[in-house]
């Protein structure tokens, strides 16, 4: 791409388009960028070699190699982790490039598990997974910090994230409250890249990981009342997608904008879930318990949630009305209708969703985006896709039904398609 | 930050991740040294673990104790006091929720259930992996089946040091020798 441009830049000149100092600049530009862009490369390269290298090391080890002596194979354990270290002090003490932090870092970091792992295997410790893989992602942690690391920031949310799976889901029925304070230790990094790196892919790759990781775990602090749990992930989607709305992400690319996509497909999911007899009929008979964990933690959620809305509002940040912004609230209302009456909340559920699907389908037509326009017609179709399951409405009607949808999608986008060109030619 | 402050940083988190892995070993080095040992009649199988490698599930015969007390909760921890027989092997004296004065050693183990028709507790003793040769392991399971075929019942017994309430398995001894060179045995003769 960047070639092209240059290509074209002697016949813009020629053309009296731009001037001969605005191409030579361009050039300027697109040479320094380009001397950045291999080293970025290499960079990655290095990570992954590092973590095959450091996963190859405990896979090694973990052969448990019965000829040597405990002494010998203690003195083993400490080999990898002692490399490890000096590698990433000479980083930090010849203050090294980029690619030297992130490499060192990731053997490093693998460089502890392996060690723990082997002595563990010495002394046939019978610890379990969980106490394990927490305490070496605490002893990694501050290597983050010291040596600025994306990789080793990443594999901090993946071990935080499987650490809670193990304990909540997996090897025991906990929740995994110690998730939340790994979740934290990782704040300040992804801060400072919002502030000072908040275009770099890097960072967009935390604006999806982050909250996937939070929505993968939400669920393992669900013990008993499985409804609270429902209306938790409600709550959760409504959180991301608000987030998602502050300008800050807004404004930025779609795709850099993780929450706001995780939020309204979330959301989606969630009402089509709970759009079903079956759920309010079987799965939400127990009587609710309010003095519950789950009860709780839907209340912090909900007034965080409110707190960022309200923020948003003091901000003038909140112009047009969008529904999608206060599901959350709607279906809390519903769900406590739900206690009384379970044939209302799903009524109100059937229009929601097609509300949503409206509005979605009006935004993607006034911003002239056929993504957008697209997944409004989706949300509509799914809707009556689900209601084909449970509905004894004849089957001309539900033809007729679908016929009509097919029929919706063509005409909106051969409108939006045939308007666009007006505007063009305009 | 200055690299002399992100540097002194740096050694004192590299000291603590290698104290750990140190403090490991002066532990379980301290109790093989000054620990009592005690032999467990045992039965091993094979599973694996991804970061640790292979290592023989040891079952116990020792898992039960009969008491009045019925008042326990799956997962608790639980004092099991030990004693010795003629032999070496261990018996269990005493269970207790709380550590219990002028008694010697324990070790402390997890719930399983209580039985109400027996009146007997079931509980799970920590110290149930011992790690092998992957290529071994799953013999070594095979070795232990086939010596109670043969051989007196069961003569497998896992050896463990206790040491106020922790405990290392040390070895896991067959027909007197070595788990670890009786499977070299037989794959020897084989």
């Amino acid at each position: 791409m960047n070639s092209k441009i240059q290509k074209e830049l002697p016949e813009l000149v020629k053309n009296k388009v731009i001037t001969q100092e605005i191409a030579s600049s361009i050039e300027v530009y697109y040479l320094t960028k380009k001397e950045d862009s291999p080293n970025r490369l290499f960079t990655v390269f290095a990570v992954l070699g590092s973590t095959l290298m450091g996963l190859g090391i405990i896979l090694i080890l973990a052969h448990n190699w019965d000829n040597f002596s405990r002494s010998v194979k203690t003195i083993f354990a400490f080999i990898p982790l002692i490399i490890g270290q000096f590698s990433v002090g000479y980083t930090i003490l010849k203050k090294k490039s980029v690619t030297w932090r992130e490499a060192s870092g990731v053997f490093l970091f693998f460089a502890v598990g392996a060690s723990m792992a082997l002595v563990s295997q010495i002394y046939n410790i019978p610890g379990d997974f969980d106490a394990y893989t927490l305490t070496w992602i605490l002893l990694c942690t501050p290597l983050i910090y010291l040596l600025k690391s994306q990789a080793l920031a990443m594999l901090h949310t993946i071990f935080a994230t499987s650490y809670a799976c193990s304990v909540g889901y997996f090897s025991g029925n906990e929740s995994p409250w110690l998730y939340l304070i790994l979740f934290a230790l990782i704040i300040p990094h992804y801060v400072q890249l919002l502030r000072y790196k908040s275009l770099h892919n890097v960072t967009s790759i935390f604006n999806w990981f982050l909250p996937l990781s939070f929505i993968i775990v939400l669920g393992a602090f669900v013990k008993n009342n499985v409804e609270f749990g429902v209306l938790m992930y409600v709550i959760l989607f409504g959180l991301f997608y608000n987030i998602g709305k502050l300008p800050f992400f807004d404004s930025q690319k779609l795709r850099r904008n993780g929450y706001l996509v995780l939020g309204s497909l979330g959301t989606v999911y969630m009402l089509l879930l709970t759009s079903f007899e079956w759920i309010w009929k079987d799965v939400f008979t127990n009587d609710m318990v309010l003095n519950s964990q789950e009860f709780y933690m839907v209340i912090v959620l909900f007034l965080v949630t409110l707190g960022v809305i309200a923020f948003s509002y003091v901000k003038k940040w909140i112009e047009k009305f969008n529904m999608f912004q206060y599901v959350f609230v709607l279906f809390a209302l519903f769900f406590f209708i739900g206690l009384v009456n379970s044939i209302v909340p799903i009524l109100l559920i059937n229009v929601l969703i097609l509300t949503l699907g409206i509005t979605v389908i009006k935004i993607g037509a006034d911003k002239f985006h056929f993504g957008i326009l697209n997944y409004g017609l989706l949300i509509i179709a799914a809707l009556i896709t689900c209601r084909f399951f449970d509905t004894d409405v004849s089957f001309v009607i539900r033809g007729l039904l679908f016929v009509g949808v097919g029929i919706g999608f063509f005409s909106t986008n051969y409108i939006m398609l045939k308007k666009q060109r007006k505007k063009a030619i305009k | 930050m200055k690299t002399i402050n992100l540097l002194v940083i740096f050694i004192i988190v590299a000291l603590v991740q290698i104290f750990v892995p140190a403090q490991m070993i002066f532990n379980q080095e301290k109790i093989i040294d000054t620990g009592v040992a005690y032999k467990f009649k045992t039965q091993p199988i094979d599973p694996s673990d991804p970061f640790r490698g292979k290592y023989i599930v040891l079952n116990y015969e020792v898992d039960t104790f009969k008491t009045s007390d019925s008042l326990w909760n799956y997962g608790e921890d639980v004092y099991v006091y030990l004693n010795q027989d003629s032999l070496g092997f261990a018996q269990v004296n005493q269970v207790s929720k709380f550590e219990l004065k002028g008694h010697k050693d324990y070790v402390m183990a997890e719930v399983n259930w209580y039985n109400r028709n027996e009146a007997e507790l079931h509980f799970n003793l920590p110290f149930d992996r011992y790690y092998m040769e992957e290529t071994k392991a799953y013999d070594a399971e095979l070795a232990v089946r086939n010596s109670q075929r043969d051989s007196v019942p069961n003569s497998a017994y896992a050896l463990v040091y206790v040491k106020e309430g922790e405990a290392v398995l040390d070895d896991v001894i067959i027909n007197q020798v070595s788990i670890k060179d009786f499977v070299e045995k037989k794959e020897g003769s084989n």
